[in-house]
């Protein structure tokens, strides 16, 4: 459900960028997922999809990139990618972690004439 | 042409609840997001806390609901300010709606703002809504693979409260297993068992948010 309100969001970006830039027509949009983000990239298209019909932006294709989860180990400083949900430092066995990269939901750029 | 952007795309959002961080941070008022899945305890857990810790703070209540007030109207009873968010079918409050009825509180007057989120474990941990921090409930009878599948949440609250502890002898909920989990997510996360209907641990919770709300006022 999240996904509709998000996809308006990311599709006012979109329309303000696209006006303030003079384009006629947007023909890709660039955004980023972290992992930990809860959102299903199909449910997503289809929101974007309905959310851009009639402007500038309708059949705009949409390219997700999804970030892997990385985490900072705040004990030995090790960085690394966790196997699947468990937030523990490879190396000295910490448990505690900080985020560094994971948590992302970015517009990158949008292309268009 | 390719025009780089490069922002977060709940911008909007995130700078509305920057605002009302900022205007609660001066008001010193203790703004508390509660997140679970419908049928957790939140609003048994807020009946309980007025009546255990009414009388020693200022406290108010955001209701979110997709509909109805029956949540509202089980704490009209405790006489404090309460205000019923209706989302009308969308999963999870935000910064706006939040903003919206802040001015229905006389913030000069309030410790506490206890925010009872839609009842959803995925989509209310998305959206920033100003609050000093969010407060995770879970219920033995939901089973103990939630911080599992729902690591987001179990990593962004600043603790966890297992409801409904009474119930695990007519349940399969495996208390080693989910705070094993748990601790795999976030390892400094405090958990307090409680049971809202029998009144297990409630003193700690009792303690423990005073303790918040005291905090928020120095």
């Amino acid at each position: 459900m999240h996904e509709l309100r998000i996809a308006e969001d990311l599709t006012a970006i979109v329309l303000d960028t696209a006006l303030s830039k003079n384009l006629s027509k947007v023909t890709k949009v660039n955004i980023i997922f972290g992992q930990l983000i809860q959102i299903v990239p199909d449910i997503f298209e289809f929101a974007f999809i309905e959310t851009v019909r009639n402007s500038i932006a309708e059949g705009a294709e949409l390219d997700i990139e999804i970030l892997p989860l990385k985490m900072k180990c705040l004990n030995c400083g090790n960085d690394f990618q966790p196997k699947e949900n468990r937030f523990t430092c490879n190396i000295c066995g910490s448990t505690d972690m900080g985020i560094i990269q994971g948590k992302e939901l970015f517009i990158k750029s949008i292309e268009g004439e | 042409m390719e025009i780089k952007i490069m922002k977060n795309i709940l911008d909007r959002n995130q700078n509305k609840a920057d605002e009302i961080r900022n205007l609660l941070t001066l008001k010193k008022i203790l703004m508390v997001n509660i997140i679970s899945s419908p049928g957790a305890g939140k609003t048994t857990l807020l009946e309980r806390t007025l009546e255990a810790i009414g009388a020693k703070f200022r406290i108010g209540v955001i209701e979110g609901d997709i509909t109805t007030d029956r949540d509202a109207q089980r704490l009209k009873k405790y006489n404090i300010p309460i205000v019923v968010i209706n989302t009308e079918g969308g999963c999870h409050l935000d910064s706006n709606s939040i903003s919206k009825v802040l001015d229905s509180f006389d913030l000069d007057n309030l410790d506490v703002l206890f925010v009872e989120n839609v009842g959803n474990l995925i989509c209310p941990s998305q959206f920033d809504l100003g609050e000093t921090f969010k407060l995770a409930i879970v219920s033995t009878t939901e089973g103990d693979d939630k911080p599992g599948k729902y690591p987001m949440l179990f990593r962004e609250a600043v603790a966890v409260l297992l409801n409904k502890i009474d119930l695990i002898p007519y349940t399969n909920f495996n208390f080693e297993s989910f705070n094993s989990d748990l601790i795999k997510i976030n390892s400094q996360i405090p958990l307090l068992q409680i049971s809202c209907t029998r009144g297990d641990g409630l003193t700690d919770w009792y303690k423990w948010i005073a303790d918040q709300i005291v905090f928020s006022r120095l």
